[in-house]
């Protein structure tokens, strides 16, 4: 673990610093990076795990958001996370963790300094890890085969919600939370990830796919072209970075970056590129 | 001032417009979290939640106020308040909504700074809910005052909840005892073993437990026949027998299970054949270890003395019979051992089917770290997998001590009748 720092209050920083290192007892050097502060906070000293480098764990699985391209993370995340280093003064690096090992990652450190991978606010995740301001809210979409006669636009919300109904969800979304709230009577299936939802429905496994609508979007114009929306619900669920709860000048640091990138219009500009309209 | 204001506002446009009852709001919505980890749909009382309110509004209403009455016995937090109104076609056009929030009792009062005269959802969630611990039906009432006067938001669903499980009250009190704090300080520790989580997880992993030790207690013995009979195939002397058996165990040995379980679970139902999730990981699981305890019966088969069979054949026995009752009965003391360690194998394995949507043990406990980021439904469900494979594997070596005991004691009597022969 290294240091990385921006502003002119050496002394005081390194005291935190020590104190820091001293609590994660990890070896340490301290490198008072010179220059002047790009972002907000005044007595930002920002540790992060490799210096001048600023990790994100993500579980590249799900486009629009994060999924690779030949080898290149690419999605609105992926670009945000890009973007955030930028305002930082620092390289983006990202490392692949399944989705329900980012935030374990995140609060046993060593691997990244902060999750971004379209995780939403809960409260039960809030007691392991600190949210940045969210930069996304989220939409829930429901899906089906085109030629399912029995579920359609007309019934869904209705039909969705019957016991000979199966849904598959991804385990951990806020799919399968909504799936849970609002068609409490279907069955419910969880897969660990979201495409396997839709190869499930393929198969004849499930009925239906319950997931973030600008995933499903992207899923349908892909290679599941032969399921089609029947349902949709902006539920406001919020999408923000998680940030150790060790390291509050990291959070504070990526909430000022965040603010700027909202204030610029930097933020629409990514959402209108990778969802392809409404920001 | 604002107030003032509205107050005023308000009661000119009563007097403007007097009574017009038409039903300005109507509810579309209102729903709780689901918060249990034990089931998906439930919503538990004594842990936090939220409330979903949803009501629509018609064009040119002009909604200035709105208060949510929450029943007694419910608590709810203000400071996460989100308030959309979601218009546009589908609904899917999200405004951000002026408000001004007041706490009264057990009403939360919103005033709007502009009053809303766009048809939309008017959508309300409430955070840090908690429902009643004894649970029951939670009816929130709503009040709003629009252009045309006050009015009731008629036929609000109940919100149901459930009364708190054994688990979760034990969570709970747990959570407040000074030494779990303290042991939850321990970073390492709350990852992977905080108490809270442990309790809530262990009934909910229990059922994986089940399901899992269901699947291998069905797959296994079934294997047992298909590894028989390609064990034979393998050591017949007719070529096609053999070459089919080979190319199987091949085939089953040289790819990991995970992809055979791919292709039984996504591709069988588009060839057009559909069984249900549970047979389905059974028959995976079965020809997969089928093909491991061929070829642990082969060797054991191989490794009975020649003598064996031609002693049995001299007797007069056809070759079947002197499988069926000399080869293969001694043979299985020989696998016994190896069997056992690939029942422990195939145990483990089995946690593979999680990734189909299979509910069994690492998929239970996955849904959980899935939801609390905590690292304990893991360590709950290696327990589940110790609590067989430990005693197995000490069944195991107590097998292997005793075959080898048994072997050594049969050379040691030889050589002491040897010697005697000798001394004759």
């Amino acid at each position: 673990m290294k240091s990385w720092k921006k502003t002119a209050f050496a002394s005081m920083a390194t005291v935190a610093l020590a104190t820091v290192m001293g609590l994660t007892a990890c070896g340490n050097t301290t490198t008072p990076a010179a220059g002047s502060s790009t972002s907000g906070s005044d007595d930002a000293t920002i540790t992060t795990l490799d210096e001048g480098k600023l990790t994100f764990a993500t579980s590249p699985d799900y486009p629009p958001f994060e999924n690779l391209v030949d080898g290149e993370y690419v999605g609105l995340d992926m670009d945000l996370g890009r973007a955030i280093a930028e305002e930082l003064d620092l390289e983006c690096v990202y490392t692949n963790i399944d989705f329900d090992g980012i935030v374990p990652a995140i609060v046993a450190g060593g691997q990244a300094d902060a999750g971004l991978s379209g995780i939403s606010i809960t409260p039960e995740r809030e007691e392991q890890v600190d949210f940045s301001d969210p930069y996304y809210v989220d939409n829930q979409a429901v899906a089906v085969m085109s030629d399912n006669t029995e579920l359609t636009e007309d019934n869904a919300a209705e039909a969705l919600n019957s016991e000979t109904v199966t849904i598959a969800v991804q385990s951990g979304s806020t799919g399968e939370a909504h799936a849970g709230e609002y068609f409490p009577n279907a069955e419910i299936i969880s897969f660990p990830n979201f495409t396997d939802c839709f190869a499930a429905v393929q198969a004849g496994k499930a009925d239906a796919v319950c997931g973030n609508s600008a995933v499903v979007e992207q899923m349908l114009s892909g290679a599941y072209d032969n399921e089609h929306v029947i349902y949709t619900s902006a539920t406001g669920e919020e999408y923000a970075i998680a940030v150790s709860k060790d390291n509050p000048e990291l959070l504070a640091a990526i909430n000022d970056a965040i603010a700027k990138l909202k204030e610029d219009g930097t933020l629409d500009e990514l959402i209108v590129k990778n969802m392809g309209g409404e920001a | 001032m604002r107030v003032v204001a509205l107050c005023l506002m308000s009661c000119l446009m009563w007097l403007a417009a007097p009574a017009t009852p038409a039903h300005a709001m109507e509810i579309v919505n209102c729903t709780g979290r689901p918060n249990s980890d034990q089931d998906k749909t439930s919503i538990m009382g004594a842990t936090q939640s939220r409330i979903t309110f949803v009501a629509s509004i018609a064009e040119g209403e002009g909604v200035e106020e709105l208060t949510l009455h929450i029943p007694d016995g419910t608590t709810f937090g203000t400071d996460d308040l989100q308030v959309t109104l979601l218009t546009g076609e589908n609904l899917m056009t999200r405004n951000e909504v002026a408000y001004n929030a007041t706490v009264d009792g057990q009403d939360l009062v919103l005033e709007f700074d502009e009053p809303i005269t766009q048809a939309g959802n008017l959508n309300i969630i409430v955070y840090d809910v908690y429902f009643p611990q004894e649970g029951g039906d939670v009816q929130v009432e709503a009040t709003y005052v629009a252009a045309a006067g006050t009015a009731d938001v008629d036929d609000i669903p109940a919100i149901k909840v459930t009364g708190i499980s054994g688990p979760e009250a034990l969570s709970q009190w747990l959570a407040d005892q000074a030494w779990v704090q303290a042991w939850n300080s321990n970073r390492f520790l709350r990852l992977f073993f905080d108490p809270t989580i442990l309790v809530t997880s262990f009934p909910v992993v229990l059922n994986g437990f089940f399901m899992s030790v269901g699947v291998v207690a069905l797959a296994f013995p079934l294997g047992i026949p298909l590894a028989l009979v390609l064990a034979l195939m393998r050591l017949s002397k007719f070529f096609l027998w053999r070459g089919i058996a080979t190319t199987y165990v091949n085939l089953m040995r040289g790819t990991p299970l995970f992809l055979q379980i791919y292709v039984a679970f996504f591709g069988l139902p588009l060839a057009g054949i559909d069984v249900p999730n549970f047979p389905l990981g059974v028959i995976v699981l079965m020809l997969n270890s089928g093909a491991y305890m061929c070829e642990i019966f082969r060797a054991g088969i191989l490794s009975i003395n020649k003598g064996q069979n031609e002693a049995a054949r001299s007797l007069g026995m056809s070759r079947v019979q002197t499988m069926l009752h000399v080869i293969i009965p001694q043979m299985f003391r020989l696998v016994i051992p190896n069997l056992t360690n690939e029942f422990i194998t195939l145990y483990k394995d089995s946690s593979l089917l999680a990734a189909v949507g299979v509910m069994e043990l690492v998929m239970y406990a996955r849904t959980i770290v899935a939801t609390t980021g905590s690292i304990t439904p893991y360590i709950v469900a290696a327990v589940f997998y110790l609590v067989i494979t430990l005693p197995l594997s000490r069944v195991t070596r107590h097998l292997e001590e005793s075959l080898r005991g048994h072997r050594s004691r049969k050379r040691k009597r030889a050589a002491a009748a040897a010697k005697e022969a000798s001394h004759a």
